[in-house]
């Protein structure tokens, strides 16, 4: 990672004669050495390998799901990592390149292009809009930037949800454009030079080759005179104008250039959902958007694509509750062994965790057998759990939520606390956690999603706010 | 005349109510050019605040203490507890993140609405919870002079609304704590090397921010009576909305920006269509933007060279 | 330095698990059922049948419409814990969260078709959703009953959806006879709350309307709206009745209420999402339901069954039931298949469902469906909002 406050060039020298210590140092070497072409064709090959390891039409769906994001991300990257602005209605680009695919291949405006045609008409439009958008960029700055294009994502919801029914003068019906809340359904499905596209399997293909295509390009433009320009205007516009960068202009093909790369997302998105509906459109799903960029380091093309995997994958690992049971003792453990060193330490911490759970349950048992007399819901390594999670069998919810409550406060605690006294705080504070899980997390596991969900996010930008793979940055003070 | 009149006070009812959100959102941002995402879920939980207080004190129908009693607790325990919450949020969510490049809050931001909303729905259960206003206040009561019926409810709501924002007025300009405040929002640094605690100032602000925030969740449950958990996700837009509509980081320009998007919403709904409002409103809004690039009561903004 | 390779070994380590644990869950998945609970059972305990699958659930059950959807939640989890009680049988639920938005029901579809465990999907909830994912469970032979996805064209369009509700073809008409017969409604205005279980029902109700003769005014609204005075005031004086077709009871409980703060005169009529005795009160307005009120209904048993879920979950409107009905229609078949000594596979399932005879069932009603999988003899219940809140039947 480069320092704060050296020059790109400088930093990258000494990234490579940094001396790596511990158990990982060759292999991070070597991959150092390797440099990022073949690594990130590496990368490509596994991702092409996926589908054929698995049967499961739901992974390759997860799959599709993961590099939709990822190439919106990437869009985005363009607008907010490297020109800096916060763009918040990203969406409606999305939306709108979805819509369009939909006019041109569905039988809602009788309009059935072929795929050839249809893609680079989608493209086109949207860059149009991305540069129409991008006109108040020229006299809107910052956040009221940020609120008037999160206005126009609003609106292109709201004209989806409305525009049903047009009135022309010149139609005796009124004109079905969107479909109204029913959305566009019955979309053709692609047919690239003759290569009919029917499966989800086809669409994972055809996304990869993009996001490599793409993910390609981006890293060229980077480096390009363009790139240059736009971190300049990131920086700082003023002295940027004043060293002859078109800032105004670089500013719209920022915008241009996200609106066609989410446009083209939004069309193959079309494709494979062979429908399109208004709630797939909504904030809730820019705030993903952003989340994965922002995790994965805003700025950095392989940061967006890990951040995607992340935003993407996470939550649908933990909808069912065996998985989410196996990432969170996982993720539990993990934590432990990252954060408590040395070794010795570690184990001693994981003994007490184990005594003091079973301790617990030991006296629950003995004095109040109805507190651990509660059946555990089933699913992975259940069974070795049942001596050691207290699981009552009456008022479960009260005192799971009782428990929730507590573990926030617990765990709150636990970053304020230095040294021994967090190690004392923890093992209760692990204890309780499997507690609420046992009791109420695997219960709800929607609701658990969520929350998960939520905490990772504040965790992750409070442990690391540049991002997985970003680089630590420090505005101006304003 | 008599429906002019209604829908100036639905509108301005609203407006009280999305200022005092924009209020929090204004001030955190003036002090931290933070954008607080979660101040949406805090007013959420004030609202949740105020319903359980009045089911403790025996509910709408049979209240164990007069009104007026049951009122004033209602509003200081949510007033209160939201404001707690929002001190904890500052706490651990932001506090880590004071020098870090401002999106990253953001994130974490974004993070901590989701876990507020995903624990009221776990702790709360997905269902509509309700003040049953009519039964603790007919609506018979109320003032009926000439073209105006405004219900009771709703003076409470915009008398308290308007009491608070006098409140904060006065505490931001006549008191230390407030002259503190401006200075911290004006230049951080230089306010610390001037012995200001920026820290103290920094939870006294969102302390403030999320307590305004707590009473506009107590009002919308009386007037509007829905608490669930989802409420806070739109109120937090709407709220950014106006404080960016007015100036992000001017007090009153988040009042203003809360009364503008109140009277459009109120007037575009009876006036011109319900299914466009949201379209209309919006394009108001647009307009205003890019007639006023800093918000109606925003300063242009100065970059140092 | 060394800290950022702590973290990115983390990510490595955990996703690794993860991967790990997505290969190796995805055959062993059993889902996540509620910890059984023992409840009286009532009439008499039949024998034993050996019998364990899984059931799918599809709804949403976060997000905003999450009160319609944890009920249905609830609702399905106690009609699996009473029937295995009754029956022996270990039948469980997994549920699948859509949060009724169609592409995370096309992500939940294919997980569901993977677990070979499942034989059947109880939802999905919405419309759209089921268009969504429709052709994906018809390809995988899986049959889906829905409880509350009341598009006309759903059962047509995919042969193994069937649904235990009527379609908005039935609701639109029988809500429009009652206003014009019963109520002598001149003018009437629709309000649909942009969604599409919303604006079909209006499209329908407003089309017999019309027919009849009655002048019909359309507006919506959206779902988000907080305050509710401005479209009260635009409430002409001379509309008899409102027709809200919302999702959202709570949201007409607060229209009401302004109608009558503002004065004006009309009276609410409203569909399903507004049945709820909890959240709608209004004295003088009538909802139509595609279920019963069973709290009224005259049957021991289902007043039995209304109280067991009250004393569990607590209160419920009119999602609930029906998602009882749909899940109680699939443990049936699958039931029926394992006496006979069949394996309850996804064929056998679906003609095992399109067979179903229950002469009675929890809505009142015996369960028969059509060639196409819609319910026979669909009844819609009309019910008046008394002073005290409580729901009267009328038709």
């Amino acid at each position: 990672m480069a320092r704060i406050g050296t020059d790109e060039w400088v930093s990258e020298q000494e990234l490579r004669t940094e001396y790596y210590t511990g158990l990982t140092a060759p292999a991070r070497r070597a991959f150092d050495r390797v440099g990022p072409g073949p690594r990130f064709f590496a990368f490509l090959g596994i991702c092409a390998l996926f589908p054929f390891l698995t049967d499961s039409a739901f992974l390759v769906r997860v799959g599709v799901n993961v590099m939709l994001f990822a190439l919106l991300a990437l869009g985005l990257n363009i607008v907010v990592g490297w020109a800096g602005l916060l763009d918040l209605g990203y969406v409606a680009f999305y939306g709108f390149g979805a819509y369009m695919y939909a006019w041109v291949s569905s039988d809602q405006l009788d309009i059935h292009l072929p795929t050839e045609l249809a893609i680079p008409v989608v493209v086109a439009a949207s860059a149009l809009l991305g540069l129409l958008l991008g006109l108040p960029s020229w006299r809107l700055v910052g956040d009221y930037l940020a609120i008037t294009t999160l206005f126009f994502a609003q609106i292109f919801v709201e004209l989806a949800l409305n525009l049903d029914r047009v009135n022309l003068p010149w139609r005796d019906e009124p004109l079905d454009l969107t479909g109204g809340p029913n959305g566009i359904p019955g979309i053709d499905r692609m047919d690239i030079f003759g290569l009919q596209l029917d499966d989800v399997r086809d669409y994972y293909f055809l996304l990869l080759i993009l996001m490599a295509l793409i993910a390609v390009g981006l890293f060229y433009l980077n480096d390009s005179r363009t790139g240059r320009g736009w971190r300049a205007s990131r920086e700082d516009p003023l002295a940027a104008e004043l060293m002859t960068t078109p800032v105004n202009r670089l500013k719209l093909l920022a915008f241009a250039m996200g609106a066609a790369i989410a446009g083209l997302t939004g069309s193959i998105f079309a494709a494979v959902q062979t429908g399109v509906f208004p709630q797939n459109f909504e904030v809730v799903l820019l705030i993903m958007i952003y989340a994965a960029l922002i995790l994965g380091g805003a700025g950095s093309i392989s940061g967006a694509i890990l951040g995607a995997i992340v935003v993407a994958a996470v939550p649908e690992i933990l909808r069912t509750p065996d998985n989410a049971r196996w990432l969170f003792y996982g993720a539990l453990v993990a934590v432990l062994v990252a954060t408590v060193r040395p070794w010795k330490r570690l184990a001693v911490v994981a003994g007490a965790v184990i005594v003091f759970g079973l301790a617990v349950h030991g006296l629950v048992a003995w004095l109040w057998p109805e507190g651990a007399a509660g059946e555990s819901p089933g699913g992975a390594f259940a069974g070795l759990l049942d001596s050691w999670v207290l699981i009552p069998a009456e008022n479960q919810e009260t005192l799971g939520n009782v428990a929730f409550v507590l573990l926030v406060a617990a765990v709150l605690c636990l970053t304020l606390l230095r040294g021994d006294e967090r190690l004392f705080l923890l093992v209760p504070t692990i204890y309780l956690a499997a507690f609420v899980w046992e009791n109420r997390l695997i219960e709800q596991p929607s609701v658990t999603r969520q929350l998960l969900f939520g905490a990772i996010l504040v965790a992750m930008m409070t442990a690391r706010p540049q991002g997985l793979l970003g680089t630590p940055r420090v505005e101006s003070p304003v | 005349m008599d429906f002019f009149v209604q829908q100036l006070v639905n509108g301005v009812t609203l407006g009280c109510v999305y200022g005092l959100i924009a209020l929090g959102y204004s001030m955190v941002y003036g002090i931290l050019k933070l954008l607080n995402f979660a101040h949406g879920e805090v007013y959420m939980i004030g609202a949740f605040i105020g319903y359980f207080v009045l089911t403790a004190l025996g509910g709408a129908s049979s209240p164990a203490l007069p009104v007026a009693a049951v009122l004033i607790l209602m509003f200081l325990a949510g007033m209160l507890g939201a404001g707690l919450l929002g001190v904890v949020v500052e706490r651990f969510a932001y506090r880590p993140l004071r020098n870090a490049p401002r999106i990253a809050p953001l994130i974490s931001a974004i993070g901590v609405s989701f876990f507020l909303q995903a624990s009221a729905l776990l702790l709360f259960s997905a269902q509509f919870r309700t003040y049953s206003t009519p039964e603790l206040i007919p609506f018979s009561t109320g003032i009926e002079w000439g073209p105006l019926r405004i219900s009771l409810v709703r003076i409470l709501v915009i008398s308290s609304a308007v009491l608070l924002m006098i409140a904060l007025t006065l505490l931001v300009s006549r008191t230390r704590l407030g002259k503190a405040m401006r200075a911290t929002s004006y230049d951080r640094e230089a306010a610390a090397m001037m012995g200001i605690d920026v820290d103290r100032v920094i939870v006294a602000t969102f302390f403030i921010g999320s307590v305004l925030a707590g009473a506009a969740g107590v009002m919308v449950g009386l007037v509007f009576e829905r608490v669930f958990h989802f409420m806070g996700f739109v109120a937090g837009l709407k709220g950014f909305t106006a404080a960016v509509i007015g100036g992000i980081g001017n007090i009153p320009g988040a009042m203003l920006g809360g009364l503008v998007i109140g009277l459009a919403e109120a007037f575009t709904a009876s006036y011109v269509s319900s299914t466009f409002q949201n379209l209309i409103v919006f394009g108001i809004l647009i307009a205003v933007m890019l007639v006023r690039p800093t918000g109606l009561l925003g300063s242009p903004v100065l970059t140092k060279v | 330095m060394r800290k950022s390779g702590i973290w990115l070994l983390l990510a490595l380590a955990v996703a690794a698990l993860a991967l790990v644990a997505t290969g190796c869950g995805g055959d062993d998945d059993d889902g996540g059922a509620a910890a059984p609970e023992t409840t009286a059972t009532d009439g008499e305990t039949m024998e034993a049948v050996e019998c364990t699958a899984s059931i799918g659930i599809m709804g949403p059950f976060t997000g905003d419409v999450a009160a319609i959807g944890q009920e249905q939640l609830n609702w399905a989890k106690f009609a699996v814990d009473q029937f295995n009680s009754e029956h022996g049988t270990t039948f469980s639920l997994v549920e699948g969260d859509t949060q009724l938005d169609p592409a995370q029901a096309a992500t939940v579809a294919p997980q569901f078709v993977d677990n070979s465990d499942i034989i059947a999907v109880i939802g999905p909830a919405g419309s759209q959703e089921v268009d969504a994912v429709g052709a994906i469970f018809a390809d995988a032979n899986m049959a889906a009953v829905g409880s509350s996805a009341t598009a006309t064209n759903l059962t047509e369009d995919y042969e193994t959806f069937f649904r235990v509700v009527p379609t908005d073809a039935d609701q639109g008409p029988t809500d429009a006879a009652y206003m014009v017969d019963e109520l002598g409604a001149q003018n009437v205005l629709i309000i649909d709350d942009q969604s599409s279980y919303s604006t079909g029902l209006a499209d329908s109700t407003a089309a017999a309307l019309e027919d009849a003769g009655v002048t019909v005014e359309r507006d919506s609204v959206s779902q988000d709206q907080t305050d509710f005075s401005g479209l009260a005031s635009s409430v002409g004086d001379d509309t008899d009745i409102v027709f809200l077709p919302w999702q959202v009871a709570a949201n007409a409980q607060l229209f009401g209420n302004q109608l009558s703060e503002q004065g004006k005169d009309a009276i609410i009529f409203g569909s399903d999402g507004l049945f709820s005795p909890d959240d709608f009160k209004i004295a003088g307005s009538y909802v139509s339901s595609f279920a019963p009120d069973i709290t009224g209904l005259d049957d021991p048993a289902i007043q039995e069954l209304a109280t067991a879920f009250e004393a569990e979950y607590g209160d419920f409107g009119t999602f609930g039931p029906p998602t009882f009905a749909a899940a109680t229609v699939i443990m049936e078949a699958a039931m029926a298949l394992c006496a006979g000594g069949e394996e309850p596979t996804r064929e056998a399932m679906v003609d095992q469902i399109q067979q179903t005879n229950m002469p009675e069932s929890i809505l009142g009603q015996p369960i028969v469906f059509t060639d196409i999988g819609d319910i026979e003899d669909a009844t819609f219940f009309i019910f008046e909002v008394q002073d005290d809140g409580s729901y009267t039947l009328v038709e």
